[in-house]
């Protein structure tokens, strides 16, 4: 224990924060417990022990369909994104042109706006213009609520590069397409990563914009969760949940190994 | 060898500058038209859209469901004035200022350990706290509905009549109370990473001062700790507000008719009514009430209003 807590005041900061911890994991691992549930309703506490919702889950169209739409759907993401977002935070940090800031600001906008709010607003106007296609649009929308978390983390990471490599490379004769591969690259690479890494995880979780974009014929993840949610009563519905908390985990473990969790979620 | 010297120095001060400021120029036009298609896609499907919800919540939809003149404000005033409404408002705003209120509390112990324990707690703390945040907003509102169900067969009523505490159910599920601690959950992580990096940034030696100086305990937390922690506060309180009054799926999940939020009423608007001028007009009081938040927020950050740590 640190020396810096002592006696009263250690007390209560420890015993709170303890408490808080039992109360961030409750949820997810009550879930996680009743998903193996040997009972045919959602009870707790659990009954036996039993991997058919599991085997439920795996052969239901409904969820496989929309599992390979979520993925689809967020590689697709990652990718616009990455594609928009990476230059952006090139000329973000390397310009220097009138109205930086302003730019910047309006880059980073989508982050402080209620998502609930860009996805309505879209699809009104993707309404209007006649675009019909459900994927094309969740796409869109996507794309417009994690580009800013792409900038945000390039941004950082370029403001790390040493500058001077580059000119060193220049100076040996490198050209600029080629000093950007080998020097300037390697050393954004994991910002890069962590920033397309974001943009997976948040397009796979989103529903305030895909509640709006998504139809009857395509609908993500969580989408078909929360149908489940309210018609389904059985331990499916646990299972399915814990299939999602389980990937996240993974992702999770992966920032955390390529930047840390602190840094890549710093603002 | 004094000349030679300054001659060194002032090459070595104003050479590299000079140089710098020459490539510069010739970068600037270039990496400045990188950030274009990012501009262009965000102007066309981010800002286009929100100033046609801005206008359609001024307009007036006729029968056909076509939108135009004349201009109105009379949505804004369906929202202010017919109780129903109004009333979604004020449990919006309710449910997110005592969210935030209790995240705050919360959050100062655990970010206050979270800083100042050795690295392996420091590290089981930040992704317990973290790890939840990438899970879907679903899965975290229907372990909350398991836990807080109404009737015996609820966790939270299980463990509580097993323990002889209550005799009878309690029925939390479908209540306000169910929505604050559901959005606590979501929007924890949102409090404590701000208060954290702010903590961390405040030098150990000024709290050893007041310590040694004889303040007790939460005296150096009050005069000392929590003044110089204010960036982290205004930040993660703007967070959590901004985010729990947006929600759409926590009181969907938790709140079922008894607290109904500004999010859900939208909905409702859109997609059950179709009144989109009405369900415009709610949008836009929405992003008003955050707009102005976040303002506030800016203001007082920006504004070195607040003592920043150095």
């Amino acid at each position: 224990m640190d020396e810096r807590f002592s006696g009263f005041g250690a007390f209560i900061l420890y015993t709170i924060t303890a408490g808080m911890m039992l109360f961030i994991l409750a949820p997810l691992l009550l879930v996680m417990a009743v998903s193996v549930s040997d009972s045919y309703f959602v009870t707790f506490p659990p009954q036996g022990f039993t991997l058919k919702w599991y085997a439920k889950v795996l052969q239901d169209r409904d969820f496989l369909e929309a599992m390979r739409l979520s993925i689809l759907l967020a590689l697709g993401t990652t990718a616009g994104s990455l594609l928009l977002g990476v230059p952006a935070a090139f000329a973000l940090v390397r310009g220097n042109f009138f109205g930086l800031a302003a730019i910047k600001g309006f880059l980073l906008s989508p982050l402080i706006f209620p998502a609930l709010i860009t996805g309505l607003a879209l699809l009104q106007v993707l309404t209007k213009l006649g675009s019909q296609d459900a994927r094309l649009n969740l796409l869109i929308g996507h794309v417009v609520v994690t580009s800013p978390y792409v900038i945000r983390t390039v941004v950082t990471s370029l403001q790390l590069v040493d500058e001077n490599l580059e000119d060193a490379a220049r100076t040996l004769g490198a050209n600029r397409l080629t000093t950007f591969w080998r020097v300037t690259l390697p050393q954004i690479a994991s910002g890069v990563a962590a920033g397309g890494l974001f943009a997976f995880m948040v397009s796979f979780d989103n529903y305030p914009v895909t509640m709006w974009l998504a139809n009857s014929e395509y609908s993500p993840v969580p989408l078909v969760l929360m149908r489940q949610l309210v018609n389904v009563f059985d331990p499916s519905v646990p299972a399915m949940s814990t299939i999602i908390i389980l990937m996240a985990m993974v992702g999770v473990l992966l920032l955390e190994k390529l930047v840390g969790l602190r840094r890549a979620l710093a603002a | 060898m004094t000349t030679s010297e300054d001659a060194v120095a002032v090459l070595g001060a104003q050479a590299p500058p000079a140089a710098r400021r020459g490539s510069r120029w010739r970068l600037a036009l270039p990496v400045g038209l990188l950030a274009v298609p990012m501009l262009a896609f965000l102007a066309y499907f981010f800002f286009y859209p929100a100033i046609q919800l801005l206008l359609s919540s001024i307009q007036t939809q006729d029968s056909r469901g076509i939108i135009g003149r004349p201009f109105t404000l009379a949505h804004y005033a369906r929202l202010i004035n017919v109780e129903l409404y109004a009333r979604v408002l004020w449990t919006t705003l309710r449910i997110s200022i005592i969210t935030s209120v209790l995240a705050t509390v919360l959050a100062y112990p655990v970010a206050l350990v979270m800083v100042k324990s050795r690295p392996m707690i420091t590290r089981i703390i930040t992704l317990i706290v973290i790890a939840p945040l990438i899970v879907s907003v679903v899965v975290r509102g229907y372990g909350w509905q398991l836990i807080l169900q109404n009737g015996p067969k609820g966790m939270l009523n299980w463990i509580l009549m097993t323990l002889h505490v209550v005799d009878a159910p309690l029925s939390v599920l479908y209540t306000e109370a169910a929505v604050v601690i559901g959005s606590l959950h979501v929007f924890f992580p949102m409090m404590v990473l701000p208060l954290a990096s702010a903590l961390g940034k405040i030098d150990p030696n000024l709290e050893d001062a007041a310590r040694m100086l004889g303040a007790p305990w939460w005296r150096v937390f009050l005069r000392v700790t929590l003044p110089l922690s204010m960036p982290g506060f205004v930040a993660g309180f703007t967070l959590v507000f901004s985010l729990t009054a947006g929600s759409f799926v926590i009181p969907a999940i938790l709140g079922g008719a008894s607290a109904v939020m500004l999010g859900n009423l939208i909905e409702q608007q859109i997609f059950v009514v179709y009144d989109w001028p009405f369900g415009a007009a709610i949008a836009l009081v929405l992003v008003g009430l955050v707009l102005a938040v976040n303002g506030v927020s800016m203001w007082l950050l920006e504004g070195r209003r607040l003592r920043r740590p150095e």
